[in-house]
């Protein structure tokens, strides 16, 4: 025996950048992550070519999801296009050498910072979000090793005290995007900022979403047919952006989310935040094929 | 699409990016070279926050970087993910280490002597202008002393030790294998003694010194004296697989302990060391270390407090986040912003009856 035989030719790096070592701790901790749903865990998270705080913890756990068949789309703010998506894209098939796509239906796997595709995810996807912050009691308590025993006794009180101020300072909940969620009945997590739009969307869903916070090293699921509920009270019920009746001044579609674009006159337009959906539906507006998968929301409400 | 100025995608960010390395210009061996000779103590700094020692390609990184620290520690880190750890080296012994400045506060002499050592901690701070107009600057030769200082020195906390001024506790023998390493583990907390050594010799030099000096004016509970400042080399000695130990070679450590009369009555000891040498960082970090037990939660001597916010490739990496496009949020804001100036007035939600 020699060591030629024992070894693989060298290479500048491994196959999907991390090492061994790095995939099999990921692995461990998003397994443990679907057995808890919600719960945070720890894990070391590696430097990767990518400043923290752009995506660094979505990218290692795709990375470890990723194979040579994968197909890959990545989006920032609901958009294909956006500068970081188009870099983290464009490294995730260099080094796994996975297909690049901007097709919500054609992906196995979707990274994303902020936003859930407005078509409906199969079973057969992977939803990865960006996290900046992993816990949703750090406005209430920014210690970490406070906020964990917080977790392990179920101590959310506090997160329901600010809601109830909101509503007795400004007449509503206040909570823009991040909205904090309880998960399977147990953990609270936040759904990362994706807006309260795309919060119902995680609920008894599909697929399966990891969350990865890599500056802050934790992640955390929600498998498929997992109870994803927004914190709310029993008389004042969970309220998503009033976007229902907006219209996408490019692609014509209605009952989506939309970004607003102020105008020099005053006012605003407003066009489809998922950027590809909107390309879709021009397409088939032109005559061009397209398909666009049956979405979560139905006419701007989403079904029951 | 219409929101120009953060989306193109691949073209403008390529374009981007060689416009900033156009500046840079032509990176050769020559210029990494050079970086490496003229300037050990940015690549003493940038090889301890990357907590990877090999000065040719700190070098490297700086010259990539165009002297832009963060990334240069970001390009050394995300590098080093991708090697193996091979081996785990024999822990190091201060009165093993090749010495070649060693100084304490706290005693006008010490055991095995003063060492300044190469410092300006006593040179008048002119600057050379003459270099710019042609005179280069010499400068003076060493003159060795008649007897050398001896290149290994006791510990002068051994001493306070015998002499029963400060706490002995027994050391815990851990096989090196299971060290706790935080480049292969989270940092929880209350932390590991190794993961808080560990996270004070990878943290930012700046950091610390922001938080150490609110220490030391006064928002701490102890003034630290510094008990022993070490700068030396040490032996990494590896255990080769048939069994001998050997030397790898010598990386630059630098080394501080700090130390302030306790409420046990004894003295307390607070110790920073990081790879490179590196005054500031290690006297910062020491004090912080002196400060940390029993802190209330959320003062910048806290241990949770100081090691999360001086993480350099995490701190910097969220600051320059900010510049990636949050319109998504910022719109999810504004909706609960409209719809509360569209209701009414909470008091008018619910009349109280008289």
């Amino acid at each position: 025996m020699t060591i030629a035989t024992l070894t693989k030719p060298w290479e500048a790096m491994s196959y999907g950048f991390l090492d061994a070592s790095a995939k099999r701790e990921l692995r461990r901790k998003m397994l443990k992550a679907i057995a808890v749903p919600g719960c945070q865990m720890p894990y070391a998270s590696r430097e990767v070519p990518m400043a923290r705080g752009w995506g660094t913890g979505g990218l290692q756990v795709t990375l470890t999801l990723l194979r040579p068949s994968s197909v890959v789309k990545v989006i920032d703010q609901g958009a294909d296009d956006s500068v970081n998506a188009a870099s983290i894209r464009s490294f995730l098939s260099k080094v796994s050498g996975a297909r690049e796509t901007w097709d919500t239906l054609e992906a196995t796997i979707i990274q994303s910072r902020h936003r859930i595709p407005e078509e409906r995810l199969r079973a057969d996807q992977v939803l990865v979000l960006q996290v900046p912050n992993p816990e949703p009691l750090r406005p209430v308590e920014p210690n970490m090793s406070v906020a964990r025993q917080m977790h392990a006794d179920a101590d959310y009180g506090r997160l329901w005290l600010i809601l109830y101020e909101q509503i007795v300072r400004s007449g509503r909940v206040m909570q823009g995007a991040a909205y904090p969620s309880l998960v399977n009945g147990r953990h609270v997590m936040t759904p990362s900022p994706i807006p309260r739009w795309d919060v119902p969307k995680l609920h008894m869903a599909q697929h399966l979403t990891f969350l990865s916070a890599g500056r802050e090293k934790r992640l955390y699921a929600v498998p498929p047919f997992t109870r994803v509920e927004p914190l709310v009270f029993s008389d004042v019920p969970f309220q998503v952006e009033d976007h229902a009746a907006l219209t996408c001044h490019r692609s014509g579609l209605t009952g989506y989310f939309m970004n607003e674009i102020p105008q020099g006159g005053g006012g605003s337009q407003f066009e489809l935040s998922d950027s590809n959906l909107g390309i879709k539906a021009i397409r088939q507006a032109e005559g061009a094929e397209a398909r666009v998968g049956s979405t979560w929301y139905e006419n701007g409400k989403m079904p029951q | 699409m219409a929101y120009v100025a953060t989306r193109g995608g691949e073209r403008a960010i390529d374009q981007s990016e060689r416009l900033y390395r156009a500046e840079l210009g032509r990176i050769d061996a020559a210029r990494v070279a050079e970086i490496r000779h003229a300037l050990p103590m940015l690549i003493d700094r940038v090889m301890g926050e990357a907590s990877l020692y090999e000065p040719d390609l700190a070098a490297l990184a700086l010259a990539q970087a165009g002297g832009d620290l963060y990334e240069a520690v970001l390009l050394l880190r995300a590098w080093r993910t991708t090697q193996p750890r091979l081996t785990i080296a024999e822990p190091v012994l201060q009165e093993q280490l090749f010495t070649l400045r060693r100084i304490s506060a706290a005693f006008k002499d010490i055991p095995g002597g003063q060492i300044l050592g190469p410092s300006l901690d006593y040179a008048h701070r002119l600057l050379a202008t003459g270099v710019l107009q042609g005179r280069p600057y010499v400068p003076a030769p060493v003159e060795p002393a008649a007897t050398p200082a001896p290149a290994r020195q006791p510990s002068l906390a051994a001493w306070q030790k015998a002499q029963g001024l400060v706490a002995d506790p027994a050391r815990a023998d851990v096989a090196p294998d299971d060290i706790p390493d935080l480049t292969r583990e989270p940092l929880l907390f209350p932390a590991a003694r190794a993961h808080t050594l560990q996270s004070l010799a990878r943290a930012d030099t700046g950091g610390m010194l922001a938080l150490g000096y609110s220490a030391m004016r006064g928002y701490g509970n102890a003034h630290p004296t510094v008990n022993e400042l070490r700068l030396a080399e040490a032996d990494v000695r590896v255990r080769h697989p048939r069994g001998t130990v050997f030397s790898a070679g010598r990386v630059k450590v630098s080394q501080a302990e700090v130390t302030s009369k306790g409420k046990s009555g004894l003295l307390e000891l607070g110790f920073c060391a990081t790879l490179g040498w590196n005054e500031v960082k290690v006297i910062s970090g020491a004090t912080l270390d002196l400060n940390a037990p029993g802190a209330a939660k959320g003062s910048p001597v806290e241990e949770e407090f100081f090691l999360y916010h001086t993480e350099p490739v995490e701190a910097s990496g969220f600051c320059i986040h900010f510049k990636l496009p949050h319109y998504v949020t910022f719109q999810s804001s504004l909706d609960a912003l409209r719809g509360a100036k569209a209701a009414p007035a909470p008091h008018e939600l619910e009349k109280v009856p008289a």
